[in-house]
């Protein structure tokens, strides 16, 4: 798979990446930031358990961004 | 025959299913089974509503496009809860309906409505061999506006299936006017 950003970035100035893509739907990202954050923030899993979850699903995914 | 090849799968009754009545959450009784689910966390399904909504409340795509690829990527996951579900308003006729598994070799579909599809066909088990060239025809029909919005949407699909064979949500045949919605369930 490509590692070449493939959606060039909506903020003038800033590089593509995940977040600068996203912004091309500001309504999407504005939502998906809401519901990320209340994960990450709140709720009954500890952090720690979180991260490795996370990692362990990046790493299952093969995603090296 | 691969990964949700067979038509029959969309069509067939969904008691047949064997993982299909396996439900080890119960949500609030008479809300979708799925949106009873994650109203277990209330915070985190009205945020969940508002994420995935904005597909159909802001029409970020046609909702062809967005039935087409949510129903495919529920027939490579085989999740008898998702293909329950029907948007009646997407415009997409059973002739489509009855080609899905077999998009490539249909005459059903337009060309965008191809290049969605070829990327529902990938994202959810083959996403590495998404090449640069099907990615810049994608984007030659949808801009990079389209294109994300394209994107997200199927990785939501995709995601949404995961959770439902996972927290083992009951199929419940529904008609709709949108599967989601700020305001409302998701079903």
């Amino acid at each position: 798979m490509s590692t070449k950003p493939r959606v060039s970035s909506a903020i003038p100035g800033e590089e593509p990446s995940f977040g600068t893509a996203l912004a091309h739907q500001p309504g999407l990202a504005s939502a998906f930031g809401a519901l990320y954050g209340e994960f990450w923030s709140k709720g009954t899993l500890d952090h720690r358990t979180k991260e490795i979850t996370r990692l362990r699903n990046a790493r299952v995914t093969d995603c090296g961004f | 025959m691969s990964l949700g090849q067979d038509p029959a799968r969309l069509l067939a009754p969904i008691s047949d299913n064997e993982n299909a009545r396996m439900t080890w959450l119960e949500g609030a009784e008479g809300d979708p089974p799925f949106d009873a689910v994650l109203g277990l966390r209330p915070e985190l399904r009205d945020l969940y509503r508002a994420f995935y909504g904005k597909l159909w409340d802001e029409q970020l795509l046609p909702a062809s496009i967005l039935e087409l690829c949510r129903l495919r990527v529920a027939q490579l996951h085989e999740c008898e809860s998702e293909l329950a579900v029907r948007d009646e308003g997407a415009g997409v006729d059973q002739e489509q309906l009855d080609a899905l598994a077999h998009w490539q070799e249909s005459d059903r579909f337009s060309a965008a409505e191809r290049e969605a599809l070829l990327l529902a066909e990938k994202m959810p088990w083959q996403h590495h061999e998404i090449t640069d060239e099907e990615h810049a025809a994608l984007r030659a029909h949808f801009g990079d506006e389209g294109t994300v919005a394209l994107t997200v949407g199927i990785a939501l699909f995709d995601a949404n299936c995961r959770l439902r064979l996972v927290l083992g949500t009951e199929p419940v045949p529904i008609a709709t006017k949108a599967p989601a919605s700020a305001t409302g369930p998701i079903y």
